[in-house]
């Protein structure tokens, strides 16, 4: 090794460690302290005292808890779905030759449009009136259905779950075609990590093709597979603007007033546009130090299992 | 079964997929350049008889989508300028160099992606409104400069260089900085392209913060102004127009993409997963 000690290293790391401090390391420290301040008024600091109030009336409010199942569904009904069809389609690309690239490039393009501008299409392809699908099932003959529709709701239960299930349809189509991409990129790389030797030596053996992907490929590839299920997870999490770009601001659709489809990024953003209120910003604190801490359980789980089961290369 | 009847039914597969990941840019162009008429009809229809190219210039009347445009292009930029070089410095450091506490201060890095942005846009809220940064470029830009992934991942990558090529420039003279210049950032490029699109996505996408730091609509950007301007839900909405605007801001970052994406692809390859 010819490296050896320097101080230049420290004005290497300077910008990145001086902005790392002012807008990552103070802001944790400063949210974990703020969700403790009870009555906390942004605009003066002051605060009553130190107190588990703002986290006792998060666990006390019923939107909170819609934000949880809402988040919840994402992470674990979307997340494992998308995760499949991904797989699916690495596989398929990875046993042909000719147009992967051109497929690969079709398969990435939304991961780079923008999230507001993806989710205004599939509201107006989820249309009542003018929407593709609505326009398909006319024409194979069934009734249109109102898909993001909050007529009556507010006077019967019935109606509202049934227009609750509709509104988490789209979202799992949304989910579904926005999950895809880099899901394919990075099990393509996975596969692609896998050594041909494996391969070859399974082949002179006679082994069957399912033989081959049960004893083979899906071990191997173990290490991707948990890596974008957490990673799937927690971008799940922190689910956002994908609600609000189907469902606006007011998480719901036209009619509904109870935030049917609010996530619990949704409900800490919610919370600091009220920022003028007292208790307002520090109850968004809260609910940020429980979504940290749920994402760094997820984290910790990761490391945990890549350590035991998971099988290396 | 024959290998190559199977592979027409995976090409038959891929094929579906890839219908199915398109329909959704085919329905905003479609509608996109439909007239108001045409737009609103019920049940809908797929192609427009003539299409309207002037709906494109009739979106960017309704909204100040220019100035969404151009606000989102300049914020674009001065995060790609300074997160690039923020990152570059910093996984070299990390990669190349020996010093004190090194470790800890990577694994405050590593520890700092755990962590979700909406745990900071609170204190970053307030220290913004404090310094009397509210609609301004510095609150739109700063907080995007660091970007703890796109270290971890440049870093990953100029390990990969080898230290027969550092002993050989320092033999020819070169310090840290024109090694690093000369030798490792052409080696590392396609990772390099990769963080500045990474940089890219964020900026283009993201929608919560720019919404709490500008009040003024001469700051907005392009996520907030769509969604302002184009989902009123009292009224009718102009289907086509909003079609018009999707299309103008999805289409600079496909274009970016579809340049750059042999070496966006390598990137997530080099950068990614090892067992």
């Amino acid at each position: 090794m010819v490296k050896r000690r320097d101080y230049h290293a420290y004005i290497y790391l300077l910008p990145a460690l001086f902005l790392m401090g002012v807008f990552v390391l103070y802001p944790v420290m400063n949210t974990i302290l703020t969700s403790f301040k009870e009555g906390y008024r942004f605009l003066t600091g002051s605060f009553l005292l130190f107190s588990f109030e703002n986290y006792r009336m998060i666990l006390l409010d019923k939107i909170f808890y819609r934000a949880i199942i809402n988040t919840s569904f994402i992470a674990f009904v979307c997340v494992p779905f998308s995760m499949l069809s991904a797989l699916v389609t690495a596989l398929l690309l990875n046993s042909i030759k000719r147009l992967k690239g051109f497929f690969m490039t079709l398969f990435y393009l939304p991961q780079v449009t923008n999230v507001i501008a993806a989710g205004m299409v599939f509201a107006l392809i989820f249309n009542n009136h003018f929407g593709l699908i609505n326009m398909l099932l006319v024409k194979v003959g069934i009734n249109p259905v109102a898909w993001i529709s909050g007529v009556g709701i507010a006077a019967s239960t019935e109606l509202y779950m049934a227009s609750y299930l509709r509104c988490l349809f789209v979202l799992f189509v949304y989910m579904m075609w926005n999950g895809l991409s880099l899901k394919v990129i990075l099990f393509l790389g996975g596969l692609q990590n896998i050594r041909e030797d494996y391969y070859l030596a399974a082949r002179l053996d006679g082994t069957s093709k399912w033989k081959i992907f049960r004893k083979i490929t899906v071990p191997l590839l173990s290490p991707t597979t948990f890596y974008v299920f957490i990673t799937s997870v927690i971008t799940a999490f922190k689910a956002y603007s994908q609600v609000v770009a189907l469902f606006t601001t007011t998480y719901g659709p036209a009619g509904d007033n109870s935030k049917m489809m609010i996530t619990v990024v949704g409900y800490i953003i919610d919370a600091l546009g009220s920022y003028l209120s007292a208790g307002a910003v520090s109850v968004a604190s809260a609910a940020a130090v429980l979504l940290m801490i749920s994402i760094m359980f997820l984290t910790a789980v990761q490391f945990k299992i890549l350590n035991r089961w998971v099988h290396y290369k | 079964m024959k290998e190559r009847q199977l592979h027409t039914i995976f090409y038959v597969i891929l094929v579906l997929t890839a219908l199915l990941v398109l329909i959704p840019f085919a329905w905003m162009l479609l509608t996109a350049l439909k007239s108001e008429g045409e737009a609103l009809m019920v049940p809908p229809i797929l192609f427009p008889k003539r299409p309207m190219v002037s709906n494109f210039i009739l979106a960017l009347e309704i909204a100040p989508f220019l100035s969404y445009l151009s606000n989102t292009v300049i914020v674009a930029i001065l995060v790609v300028l300074g997160s690039t070089t923020v990152t570059v410095l910093a996984s070299y450091a990390f990669a190349w160099m020996d010093f004190p506490i090194k470790n800890i201060l990577f694994f405050m890095i590593l520890g700092s992606m755990m962590i979700p942005q909406e745990m900071l846009i609170i204190t970053n809220f307030m220290t913004i409104a404090r310094l009397g940064w509210m609609n301004s470029y510095k609150a739109l830009v700063l907080p995007y400069v660091i970007h703890a992934f796109n270290i971890f991942l440049l870093r990953q990558t100029m390990l990969q260089v080898p230290n027969d090529l550092f002993i050989a420039s320092r033999i020819d003279g070169l310090g840290h900085f024109r090694f690093l210049r000369k030798v490792v950032l052409p080696i590392c490029k396609s990772t390099l392209y990769t963080t500045m699109l990474l940089s890219l996505i964020w900026i283009w996408n993201t929608f919560a913060w720019p919404n709490l730091v500008t009040t003024k609509d001469s700051l907005r950007m392009i996520s907030n102004g769509l969604s302002n301007a184009f989902t009123v839900n009292t009224g009718s909405i102009r289907y086509e127009l909003q079609m018009s605007a999707t299309t103008l801001v999805t289409i600079p970052l496909i274009l970016i993409f579809i340049a750059l994406r042999k070496h966006i692809f390598e990137g997530m390859k080099r950068g990614g997963i090892k067992g």
